[in-house]
């Protein structure tokens, strides 16, 4: 009996194969697929690159610039960089057909443009990230965010009247 | 039978030598023991509770000499009645870095502690088969990859150079063994069963020593796949990272070890998880289960030769792996999990999702296994085949629905509760025939337990917050967390350590301790079988070798030492 009622069930059913990649796949709302930086958007503040578990993203300063890199080929797809950033800069999309014969294709790169101390001269954040910053500061305090970590410290220990180090 | 609930445990476990008991979280007692009196302790308590009270969930070795400290074992006892884990912790004698045995008086902490030998290079006093179970045969002697100072991101080849080199030669395969029997010495043809699971396609190698068509004797050796998972969580890795990389332990139920591992970090630090949160946790469980137990059923139709039964079981699951992929994003790993909550809420369009899926898997599943059961080529292959008796179940300590086969009323979403588990009740599937077929019904009845389970929960969700604010994770705490996988309980232990790091992460997947008993299930039956049997316990050998850095030069086919084998003879 159980062969003969299976018999009559694989009759009943009808084609549940997709024909894909003949046609295309749909993906549903909130897929996590490969993610996609705005470069209008990022300030590299590297709050991704400090969630990313896999080190897909990295973020390196490099003549001037600071370099955030994303390489697909490490990403697990958690949309933590997402989940993290300040500014909604990265985002997943709902791709997710990511062969490619060149390497290059998995990689994106925003480059942007470093801040240099008012103090010393020397790099410390990108233009963007400052001026985020000096935006939210108060009037008294909007000069600090053009000095670097080092520098804001030796100046405001020497306001309060004794170095630190 | 005396129950363990029925006792004061503490003051079991004091009378029986712990030097300090202490409740570091809820669900689980801290017993600092002196090594000298470990073996007394477990005994008296084995003598108290029976084989059947206490279970040897898993061992964990640590490398506590960067805090002052020796090496320390902590051993994980499941105490099932009394609803606690028992975590006994042993200093290792400084001078030896050694500890004595636990295994002859309770067999299912054997591997947990060659383990253990392996990469921390603890000795374990008295051990019956003290060999190497993880590390490949030519890994040089004296260099433990777990210790402190072993670095994870170099290769062997590198920290070797100048000093010497791989010591022990790869073993070879050989096609004869000799076991001694009563009449004698007698050689057997030995089958190699491996090092691919021809229907589960996964690495492992079960050497099946056969007599004509009759199965004498098989040994496991597994650990192919070492992905060096704890080395990398404990170096490299913060608190809310690794749940994405225990997800990624197993292919088929990682979300289970994403929760076990949060569970073990929120109970180490004291974070209350809302409870909407917790729901969520457990209907995604659930689907998980579902999925997970579907597979399973296609791959033992599969393994019978019933690839009928194969792909409509796979159509079923299609489904859920169709709405898991809607409510999470990811049709597998779901990615929902971090430390103190979930990330993404279940709203009624999602939930009504769900409910329409589970109403179509529902009548369609049930209706294919009544089929199925109606079909003798089917039943008689596994009636009466691969039987694993109550009691070796619980000496070897098999777990899940493996253990629930052989008559073991064991679960830990009832004995331990776990996420919402405690808010409703969960019918446990026992059966009593210990064969591959009492598997097929158990795990029938747990797909329509998880079906009920998910509407009860997607009914009783509250609203809420999905996850807990300012989680702050003190240094040096411990914390167990289990769940119960598809295939068993799955339990991880967290040492947290300062500076949003773990210590030490000791996850342990279900099918460790359920492939430890294929070996007494395969003696005497016949050759035909050993694949249907083998598949199950639902084994998942990548899930069980979790751990280790393995050098891919090495091709260790001869597995079994021969010293071994003829001491089993």
């Amino acid at each position: 009996m159980g062969r003969l009622s299976i018999l009559a069930e694989g009759l009943s059913k009808h084609v549940v194969t997709e024909k894909y990649p003949y046609e295309p796949v749909e993906v549903p709302e909130g897929f996590r697929g490969k993610p996609r930086i705005d470069p209008s958007r990022c300030v590299g503040c590297g709050a991704c690159v400090n969630a990313c578990p896999p080190n897909a993203l990295s973020i390196a300063d490099e003549g001037g610039y600071r370099v955030l890199k994303l390489f697909i080929g490490r990403c697990i797809f958690c949309g933590r960089c997402e989940e993290v950033c300040p500014f909604q800069a990265i985002k997943l999309s709902k791709e997710f057909e990511l062969a490619a014969t060149d390497v290059g294709d998995l990689t994106q790169e925003v480059r942007l443009v470093m801040a240099k101390c008012a103090v010393c001269g020397e790099p410390y954040a990108t233009l963007r990230e400052v001026r985020k910053v000096a935006e939210a500061l108060p009037d008294g305090l909007r000069a600090l965010a053009y000095v670097c970590p080092r520098c804001r410290e030796l100046m405001t220990s020497h306001y309060a009247g004794f170095a630190r180090r | 039978m005396r129950r363990a609930s029925e006792y004061d445990l503490k003051l079991l476990l004091k009378s029986l030598g712990a030097e300090e008991v202490s409740e570091p979280h809820e669900g689980a007692l801290l017993v600092r023991v002196n090594w000298r009196r470990l073996p007394g302790l477990i005994q008296g308590l084995l003598r108290e509770v029976g084989l059947e009270g206490v279970r040897h969930s898993t061992c964990v070795g640590i490398d506590a000499r960067p805090l002052n400290s020796s090496f320390k074992v902590l051993h994980i006892l499941a105490l099932d009645a009394a609803r606690k884990y028992l975590i006994i912790e042993v200093e290792a004698r400084r001078d030896r870095a050694s500890v004595p045995s636990i295994t002859p008086l309770m067999p299912a902490a054997n591997w947990a502690e060659r383990e253990a030998m392996d990469l921390l290079g603890i000795r374990f006093e008295g051990h019956p088969e003290p060999y190497r179970l993880i590390l490949p045969d030519d890994w040089p002697e004296g260099i433990y990859p777990l210790r402190k100072d072993f670095p994870y991101n170099r290769k062997l080849s590198q920290l070797l150079k100048g000093s010497g080199r791989l010591s022990n030669e790869p073993r070879s395969f050989s096609a004869n063994y000799l076991v001694r029997q009563e009449e004698g010495w007698v050689k057997y043809a030995a089958v190699p069963f491996g090092p691919y699971h021809p229907a589960l396609h996964e690495p492992e190698y079960f050497e099946v020593l056969v007599e004509g068509e009759r199965v004498i004797d098989a040994r496991y050796r597994g650990f192919f796949v070492h992905r060096g998972m704890e080395k990398l969580a404990e170096s490299r890795m913060t608190v809310n990272q690794i749940p994405f990389l225990a997800e990624r332990i197993c292919g088929i139920c990682g979300y289970t070890h994403a929760c076990a591992y949060c569970q073990a970090v929120e109970a180490a630090a004291g974070i209350d998880v809302p409870e909407r949160a917790l729901y969520i946790r457990s209907i995604l469980l659930e689907i998980e289960r579902l999925h997970s137990h579907l597979l399973w059923f296609g791959v033992a139709y599969h393994v019978l030769g019933f690839d009928t039964g194969f792909m409509a079981m796979w159509r079923i699951r299609e489904d859920v792996m169709r709405v898991a992929e809607a409510l999470t994003g990811n049709r597998k790993t779901y990615g929902m999990n971090l430390v103190g909550g979930v990330r993404r809420d279940i709203d009624v369009k999602k939930a009504a999702l769900v409910l329409r899926m589970l109403d179509r898997v529902e009548r369609e599943f049930k209706e294919f296994y009544s089929h199925t059961l109606a079909m003798g080529e089917v039943v008689e292959r596994v009636k009466g085949v691969g039987v694993l008796t109550r009691e070796d179940a619980a000496k070897l300590g098999a777990v899940g629905p493996h253990a629930r086969a052989s008559g073991l009323s064991i679960d830990v979403r009832v004995d331990h509760p776990y996420a919402a588990y405690g808010f409703v009740d969960v019918n446990v599937a026992v059966q009593d025939s210990c064969d591959v077929l009492a598997r097929i019904v158990v795990r029938y009845e747990e797909v329509l337990e998880s079906i009920r389970l998910i509407r009860e929960f997607l009914t009783n969700m509250p609203e809420g917050e999905l996850m807990a604010e300012d989680v702050e994770i003190p240094p040096l705490r411990v914390g167990v967390g289990a769940t119960e996988a598809p295939r068993g309980e799955d339990v991880h232990v967290v040492v947290t350590s300062g500076g949003n790091k773990v210590y030490r992460w000791r996850p342990r997947a279900p099918s460790y301790m359920n492939l430890a008993t294929v070996p007494t299930m395969l003696r005497g039956e016949r050759l035909a079988n050993v694949p249907i049997i083998i598949a199950s316990i639902d084994p998942c050998f990548s899930c069980t070798d979790h751990v280790l850095v393995v050098d891919a030069r090495t091709g260790a086919k001869r597995v079994l030492r021969l010293g071994a084998l003829l001491k089993r003879g």
